[in-house]
């Protein structure tokens, strides 16, 4: 990146070019210019006027170029005759400012002076008081006294609920319009917007359901006053009370950097929790934005429903006992066990699988299964997974992002924001599903296939890119099996793809999102193949900001694959009867159909924070410590491995599952338990080669970010911004070895022939998991258990939007709503999981039956 | 109610004369205003429908501009202007007597809901005041007299159309 020189106050610095003013002067020059309406996400538009400064330019000679100075030899500087907004200034070489001069000073007292005029100062009941830019602002610039009249304040309604989840005060608003600006430019729903102009300027939503965004909280972080809380923090702690514990989103795989606002709290018995769950700025995985599923979705830490003993199955009842007794049954069992299965839950740690995997060796016979066992690849992942040092952030125009098979924004928030914005930067979109999705109106190229027959549209694309000739002639040289490839896609499916593959020939740098919607779990791992081979042939392998991201459902997938869990050994223990079953923190049973099949296990030990279904077939079941009150590590779905910290205190009797697991393993034999989730790390270290170099200090390392949001000087809206649990690390891929061989093979398609109506499973964000559920904020968000079909195979069902029908798939009935999609392909009926508290088909099946309910009409009485 | 048969063919000509769909907003907004009187909820729905974007942001619109009335008014909104040229014209009397035979204060709505008076700022036909705007048509060189004998014309319109009815 080049620099350029600038002058700050007399003082010189270099900088790097095309950064804005405000930013470069905070982080290299530690000179905080206040702001109100910029922030370093969003594009300026200076309309608060509070980081006026005095602006010029260092004077050059026309003719050489050379700086011309003043008798003492400084740079002789052409000052503008007013004050200019720094915020919409980009630095270039010889920019000079002034921001301590008494003119300076007085512009910034004026426009304080004038904010305040229509702004109530209720900060003893606002929850922003204590971190808030307005308020730090006024204690620094504010009048004693105004000269504006006390009366002719502004004031508005205060406590209008945005929707359920966000409050707005409108007196308290300053108009800056970052929330309006986040929602619009950053994330595409333009559902807040100002309304009325002048002094009466006021936020509105009257989308439907209200501030229909997956990102509402977000707002509440941005603002630089108290105008937009959340109904979960509300009038619930003050800022300076908390402490902020760094922590990982427990739900996503995208690794989401989290900060949990602690305090001890009178209301849970004298015990630490969590008030409130904020972003922590990540510049390489979440920059400083969360879904509200991260945001609102913390209250299973804290939930009275919590298991807090062990329990044993004595005479068909689970009944309470002590760790040694359970351990006792549970060794007692194992010792004798002819085969065990053990699967493992979307936010088991890596510390929880490793111990994990070193008790079920003591087994034979035994199968390391992940849960949800929707998607596989996770070798592919290691191999030709996206480079170290890949951040969203750098892609660029005419880089390429291809996301197949998965609805983004429902399956992962995160990366759909990142890959919406790096659109916005002019990154070419390419999006291959069945189905139209939220990302699909943002697409260069929309590309659709048949349900189930993704590989074949990643088989057309490579074909094409062939036909273009922009197959990547260098990294042939240590590519296997290439003309084989070439040969297999000689005849695509689909033929006009021709433009998004020239794009991806032609892009320096290409990420592909791949997921698992509408495919079996053998389709799966081929599309993951299939998008390799892509990857491959373009080039697109063994560099930052190029590879595979594999669309996880769950925080530590990545991680379990690394250790040698995957879903084939899931669907391995479905499908035989075992003997012993290790269920650790998952709910199968209660979550997908072919689980049934664990009820004919001899004997099930279950890991769980709740009772589940799962619970009610288990012999043992141990109370296992949420994320919240343990530390551990979660690999996200970009393969960077990231530390969360114990943040409240232990529920109950409850362990972490790794010292349950260890516990187990040593009295059948095995070590002595660690002592720290970190020492297990140690062991890691020690004999997973891509996990060498994780060790836990080095995952805590935390270089400075630019920009530099948060911190002490709340700016941009609080301490809890600031990132003090480190960045993480990413694991290596072998494709970033040069010597390292790849080899690319054809793959089939797969494609079955269904006969009729398909259930096609998807995911959506909002779901009544065993985890999720406990936040009964999020309720109204959580749709009911629905089908979502075509208008003319509903016609042809005689059914309509709204109805209520029961369909049967694979001997299941369910009672569920119809809504109708006319974007849809005809044969497909999409049912999201885990909406009711019944086991859903997890791949996509035959539907036997639709049915409309007749409601009986209510009798009334006469 | 923009679905009805007889709008469609004015907002393809609105649709024709922009770019993209986004921009039709604010005459579509005007025909809206048109088919209700005014623009509630529904009618904001109808347009961010028909413009593709979602209707927070045709709210949004709406609140900024004075012409787009965003609460019920009667079926006459007759603007009176009253800046000083008018005055000297003795508008501001005019606006005085009319709003005292109409029964209403300052920005009402009579109880027929057939009438809704507001003075505004300069309409630019001083010459011809005392003057007022009728839903966006100029009545001029206005007494009382006149205005009396135009209130009852349209009273009597509307008490014939709902004895038919």
């Amino acid at each position: 990146m080049s620099e350029v020189t600038i002058y700050i106050d007399g003082q010189e610095y270099r900088v790097p070019a095309n950064t804005n003013l405000v930013d470069v002067a905070k982080f290299y020059a530690d000179n905080d210019i206040p702001v109100f309406c910029y922030h370093p996400k969003m594009a300026p538009v200076g309309m608060c006027r509070m980081c006026l400064v005095k602006m010029g330019s260092v004077e050059k000679n026309r003719e050489t170029g050379e700086v011309v100075t003043d008798e003492n030899g400084n740079p002789k500087i052409r000052w503008f005759p007013k004050l200019q907004t720094a915020c919409t200034q980009t630095v270039y070489d010889g920019l000079a400012i002034i921001t301590n001069s008494e003119e300076v000073q007085v512009a910034r007292d004026d426009i304080i002076e004038f904010i305040l005029t229509s702004h109530p100062l209720d900060c003893p009941i606002c929850d922003k008081g204590g971190e808030c830019p307005l308020q730090n602002l006024t204690m620094r610039h504010g009048p004693g006294q105004s000269v504006f009249y006390y009366e002719d304040k502004m004031h508005l309604d205060k406590h209008v609920p945005l929707g359920e989840l966000i409050y707005l005060d409108r007196e308290r608003c300053i108009q800056c319009a970052r929330c309006t600006r986040f929602c619009d430019e950053l994330v595409g729903d333009d559902v807040l917007a100002f309304h009325e102009r002048g002094r009466r300027l006021q936020i509105v939503t009257i989308s439907d359901p209200p501030f229909d965004t997956k990102f509402s909280g977000n707002t509440t972080d941005i603002c630089p006053v108290g105008a937009l809380t959340t109904a979960d923090f509300r009038f619930g702690a003050r800022p300076w009370e908390l402490k902020e514990v760094p922590s990982l989103d427990p739900y996503g795989p995208e690794g989401a950097n989290i900060s949990l606002s602690t305090r001890l709290d009178r209301d849970a018995g004298g015990r630490i929790v969590i008030k409130r769950v904020m972003p922590r700025q990540n510049e390489y995985v979440n920059e400083i934005w969360i879904s509200d599923k991260t945001r609102f979705g913390h209250h299973h830490t804290r939930s009275d429903e919590r298991l807090t003993k062990p329990l044993i199955r004595q005479n068909g009842q689970l009944a309470e006992a002590s760790w040694e007794e359970a351990y006792q049954v549970i060794t007692d069992r194992l010792r004798a066990a002819k085969s065990l299965g053990v699967i493992a839950g979307p936010n088991q740690s890596n510390e929880d699988l490793w111990e994990l995997k070193q008790l079920a060796s003591h087994v034979e016979n035994h199968h390391l299964g992940v849960f949800p066992a929707t998607m596989s690849g996770g070798d592919i992942v290691n191999t030709v997974g996206v480079g170290v040092g890949t951040n969203f952030l750098d892609l660029k125009k005419g880089d390429v992002i291809v996301v197949v098979a998965s609805d983004l924004e429902e399956e992962a928030p995160i990366w759909y924001l990142r890959t919406k914005v790096a659109r916005d930067r002019g990154v070419k979109l390419v999006l291959l599903n069945a189905r139209p999705t939220k990302l699909s109106k943002y697409a260069k190229y929309n590309l659709t296939y048949a349900y189930g027959d993704a590989v074949s549209a990643i088989n057309s694309l490579i074909s094409a890119v062939i036909g273009a000739g922009k197959i990547n002639d260098e990294i042939l040289s240590r590519v296997d099996g290439y003309d084989e490839l070439a040969k297999s896609v000689k005849k695509p499916a689909y033929t006009n793809f021709t433009e998004a593959a020239e794009a991806i020939g032609d892009a320096q740098n290409m990420i592909v999102l791949a997921g698992s919607e509408g495919l079996t779990l053998a389709q799966q791992r081929e599309l993951m193949q299939a998008c390799a081979n892509l990857l491959i042939v373009t080039g697109h392998v063994g560099r930052p900001n190029n590879g595979l991201i594999p669309v996880w459902h769950g925080a530590n997938i990545q991680g379990a694959y690394d250790l040698g869990f995957t879903a084939e050994a899931t669907e391995a223990i479905y499908q035989e009867s075992l003997d012993v079953v290790l269920v650790a923190g998952c709910n199968p049973v209660g979550e997908v159909v072919e689980a049934e099949a664990l009820q004919n296990a001899n004997f099930v030990v279950v890991t769980s924070l709740f009772e589940t279904e799962t619970t009610a077939i288990a012999d043992v079941v141990l109370p296992r410590q949420s994320f919240a009150e343990r530390d551990g590590t979660f690999t996200s779905g970009e393969r960077r491995v990231q530390r969360f910290y114990t943040a409240q205190g232990v529920i109950g009797e409850s362990l972490p599952d790794w010292r349950i697991f260890a516990e187990i393993h040593y009295r059948l034999g095995g070590p002595k338990p660690k002592l720290s989730a970190g020492a297990v790390m140690a062991e890691i270290n020690k004999a997973v080669p891509s996990y060498a170099e994780m060790r836990y200090k080095k995952l805590a390392e935390m270089p400075r970010q630019f920009p530099d949001v948060g911190g002490e000087d709340l700016y941009y809206g609080g301490t809890a911004y600031q990132n003090r649990g480190g960045i993480g690390q990413q694991t290596p891929t072998v494709a970033e070895d040069p010597e390292a061989r790849l080899s690319v093979r054809p793959v089939e398609a797969m494609t079955p022939k269904f006969d009729g109506l398909v259930v096609i499973p998807t995911t959506l964000l909002y779901d009544r998991g065993v985890l999720f559920r406990r936040s009964t904020l999020m309720h109204q968000r959580i749709p009911a258990p629905h089908i979502v079909i075509n208008p003319e195979d509903a016609e042809a069902q005689g059914i309509t939007d709204g109805d209520t029908v029961a369909i049967v798939v694979e001997g299941h009935r369910y009672e569920v709503q119809v809504k109708i999609d006319k974007t849809l392909p005809r044969g497909a009926v999409l049912m999201p999981r885990r909406l009711s508290n019944r086991p859903d088909p997890s791949v996509p099946t035959v539907l036997e039956s639709i049915e409309k309910i007749v409601q009986p009409v209510p009798v009334t009485e006469g | 109610m923009l679905q009805d048969e007889k709008y469609q063919e004015q907002i393809q000509r609105i649709f024709a004369k922009y770019p993209d769909k986004r921009s039709a907003v604010m005459p579509l907004l005007y025909l809206a205003q048109e088919a209700y009187g005014w623009l509630p909820e529904e009618a904001l729905d109808e347009v961010a429908e028909l413009c593709d974007i979602d209707p927070t942001q045709v709210k949004s619109i709406a609140g900024f501009y004075t012409m787009y009335r965003e609460t019920p008014k009667g079926k006459y909104w007759l603007q009176v202007c009253t800046d000083l040229p008018c005055a000297l014209r003795g508008a501001d009397q005019f606006y005085e007597e009319l709003k005292a035979y109409l029964e209403v204060e300052e920005g009402g709505t009579t109880e027929d809901g057939l009438f809704t008076v507001e003075h505004v700022m300069c309409l630019a036909a001083c010459d011809r005041a005392p003057m007022l705007q009728c839903n966006f048509h100029y009545m001029e060189n206005l007494d009382m007299d006149k205005m009396r004998a135009w209130i009852e014309e349209r009273r009597a319109e509307a008490r014939e159309k709902e004895q038919k009815s």
